[in-house]
């Protein structure tokens, strides 16, 4: 096979200028793949710390009767004695953290300005080890007083009101009985949350306080559990849920990715793109290669002829032709390698920072990940690319007819 | 099947006159459109083992044609094709090509050499399909070289040698394989006239020294001086099959 590549291999650098084209399609697509997979990745990974982030953690603890529940159907069935289930998870090395989330909702009301909102109800110190929220600040001072009446406000809900920090604000709602309840409590810091639809209706209050609010002490609508790195999710959701289970306090326990419809949403999406971009560029690859290899058959004709004169199977002709354009593809891709792990490294120096998602406030900074699968991919893709473009004019060469390829001129 | 005459040269090696081909009655017709053109009609001959022979006819007379249905690289209309005691007329493309690579040898007008290739590799490329051990190909075509006086040009490559040189390695090409018969299609055509000499007694060389039987296709008056054997073609059909005298060539 050796003597077949060799040719195979001059036959390419017959026209150097020609290949070199067609290679550096090869390697721009393959260069495309590998950097898109990787900021895909990098995308996906920092939208899923975002996400386990945005709720607190990696397990959401939820009522069996909120099982198969709606969000909003779900959001008046609470657990009792949050802080019994806490020290049972507390046992599991596993576990970072766990904290208490009640949700509700209401208006917030500063002189004679009103805004809906959506509330949350948590542990100050641990929401600020686990939440996307300590990060947005944007004046004043992330709570911190689990007792204290104190809010944190959306920045677009805050300039709706016209609140600001050190405001008093007063947080109306219902409870989950239907009475109305309200609380004064101070606006303590002004956060700008990353999606512009929340951030408009973003609130937040210590537990207690929103416990009080609710007429719900003790009681929560989900235990946000934080897991510590490394933990394979889906063993320790199983075991959390048995734990409890054995010690009387059954539960529905939930993994980020079954509640995350943004980041499925985000990430199908995603997926589809990068599908749609990877289906033009192995056609672009297929068009451009097919072009060349099949100039290379026209040029090549008489010398096919004697080919197949001197006794050459028809099937060693096409192989030939299918090993050209292989080999193409191999090292344009191993070219593609290379030069997408140093554009990688480049841009991943370059501090460029990236305009704010579609309905986000805040940019992040460009990173590519290094994804081994998708140069394995990207290798295997291009490779037979190549293989199907060459397939047509190979197929071309080793049907001519002798006699004819002979006299071509 | 061997056949009464003995041998043609007479200072090479005993040839016994075996028939290797027998032609009956081929011929192939060209459609151009609407037009039927005759390339050769009910052409009938046997060429024996060791002939050097010539199809020897004005430009357009079908000497092409025969060579191709001859070297098994074209498919008559009708007749039929004996190769070494076998009907080939109707082999499938594959027995076809084996029959070509293991018992024929092809020397064309333009040398037809594969630029990408060395004269050593040109050569061996006709062992290498048959699927034959690298050192073995390589072995065989330096020799092959030598024998057509091009030893020390192994390395190079077809656009730096001479069109002679090239000529050479291409008849280097048709005989490393070791063929009975090797076919030669306006082999000086292309080439000066001292060059066509010494190509020419590199041919009859070979013949001498190996035995194969050589048949070219040619309307060079130096070849057809050389055969000593002349079947002339006019309008696609043989009008004349000469033998020389035995010994008057030499």
């Amino acid at each position: 096979m050796s003597r077949w590549i060799r040719l195979a291999a001059r036959n390419l650098r017959r026209h150097a200028r020609r290949t070199l084209l067609t290679g550096s399609i090869v390697v721009v697509g393959f260069v495309a793949v590998t950097m898109t997979a990787g900021f895909v990745s990098q995308t996906f990974t920092s939208l899923g710390a975002a996400t386990i982030r945005g709720t607190g953690g990696h397990l959401r603890l939820l009522d069996p009767k909120a099982a198969g529940k709606t969000d909003d159907e779900a959001s008046v069935i609470l657990l009792d004695d949050w802080e019994g289930l806490s020290a049972i998870l507390g046992k599991d090395p596993r576990v970072a953290q766990a904290m208490p989330k009640l949700s509700f909702f209401g208006l917030v009301v500063k002189g004679d300005k009103s805004g809906a909102y959506l509330g949350t109800g948590t542990i100050p110190a641990l929401e600020r080890g686990a939440s996307l929220a300590s990060d947005t600040v944007v004046s004043g001072a992330f709570f911190s007083n689990p007792d204290a009446e104190d809010v944190m406000l959306g920045s677009g809900l805050a300039r709706a009101i016209g609140a600001k920090a050190g405001d008093l604000v007063t947080v109306m709602t219902t409870t989950p009985d239907g009475g109305l309840n309200a609380v004064d409590a101070s606006v303590v810091a002004v956060l700008s949350y990353p999606i512009k639809e929340i951030d408009d209706r973003l609130l937040f209050l210590p537990y207690r306080a929103a416990a009080r609010l609710l007429k719900v002490e003790g009681r929560a609508n989900t235990v946000a559990v934080l897991l510590k790195d490394g933990v394979e999710l889906d063993a320790a959701a199983r075991d959390i849920a048995g734990a409890l289970a054995a010690a009387g306090r059954p539960v529905v326990v939930k993994t980020w990715l079954e509640t995350a419809a943004f980041y499925k949403q985000v990430k199908l999406l995603y997926v589809a793109i990068f599908f749609f971009m990877g289906l033009v560029l192995s056609t672009v690859v297929i068009l451009a290669t097919a072009n060349t290899m099949t100039m290379s058959v026209f040029e090549r004709t008489r010398e096919i002829g004697t080919l197949l004169a001197i006794g050459m199977e028809r099937g060693q002709i096409r192989t030939l032709f299918l090993l050209e354009g292989l080999l193409l593809g191999v090292v344009g891709s191993l070219v593609g390698a290379a030069a997408s792990f140093v554009l990688r490294l480049i841009l991943n120096a370059s501090g460029i920072m990236l305009p704010p998602p579609p309905g986000g406030t805040r940019g992040n900074l460009l990173h590519v990940d290094f994804i081994p699968l998708a140069y394995g991919l990207g290798f295997a893709v291009m490779s037979l690319t190549l293989l199907i473009a060459a397939w047509w004019p190979a197929r071309r060469a080793a049907r001519l007819n002798p006699v004819e390829a002979l006299g071509h001129v | 099947m061997p056949t009464p005459g003995g041998s043609r040269a007479s200072n090479g090696p005993y040839t016994p006159r075996v028939s290797i081909l027998e032609a009956r009655g081929l011929t192939k017709i060209y459609r151009l459109g609407e037009e039927r053109v005759v390339g050769v009609s009910d052409a009938s001959l046997v060429l024996q083992a060791g002939e050097f022979a010539v199809l020897a006819g004005p430009s357009g007379s079908g000497k092409t044609t025969l060579l191709n249905l001859l070297g098994l690289l074209d498919l008559p209309d009708s007749g039929s094709l004996v190769f070494d005691g076998r009907d080939v007329s109707a082999l499938d493309e594959r027995a076809r090509s084996r029959l070509r690579r293991e018992r024929l040898g092809f020397v064309f007008q333009a040398h037809q050499l594969v630029p990408v290739l060395s004269a050593e590799e040109n050569v061996a490329l006709a062992l290498w399909i048959r699927g034959l051990p690298e050192d073995a190909c390589a072995r065989r075509a330096r020799a092959a070289l030598a024998a057509v006086g091009l030893a020390g040009l192994e390395d190079r490559r077809p656009d730096a040698l001479s069109g002679g040189q090239r000529q050479r390695v291409a008849v280097a090409r048709a005989v490393v394989g070791e063929p009975v018969l090797i076919l030669a299609d306006e082999p000086t055509a292309s080439l000066d006239s001292e060059t066509s000499k010494h190509l020419l007694d590199l041919f009859e060389e070979l013949h001498r020294e190996r035995g194969v039987a050589f048949l070219f296709s040619s309307h060079d008056p130096r070849i057809v001086e050389r055969a000593d054997r002349r079947i002339r073609l006019l309008d696609g059909r043989i009008v004349a099959d000469e033998r020389a005298p035995v010994g008057a060539r030499a």
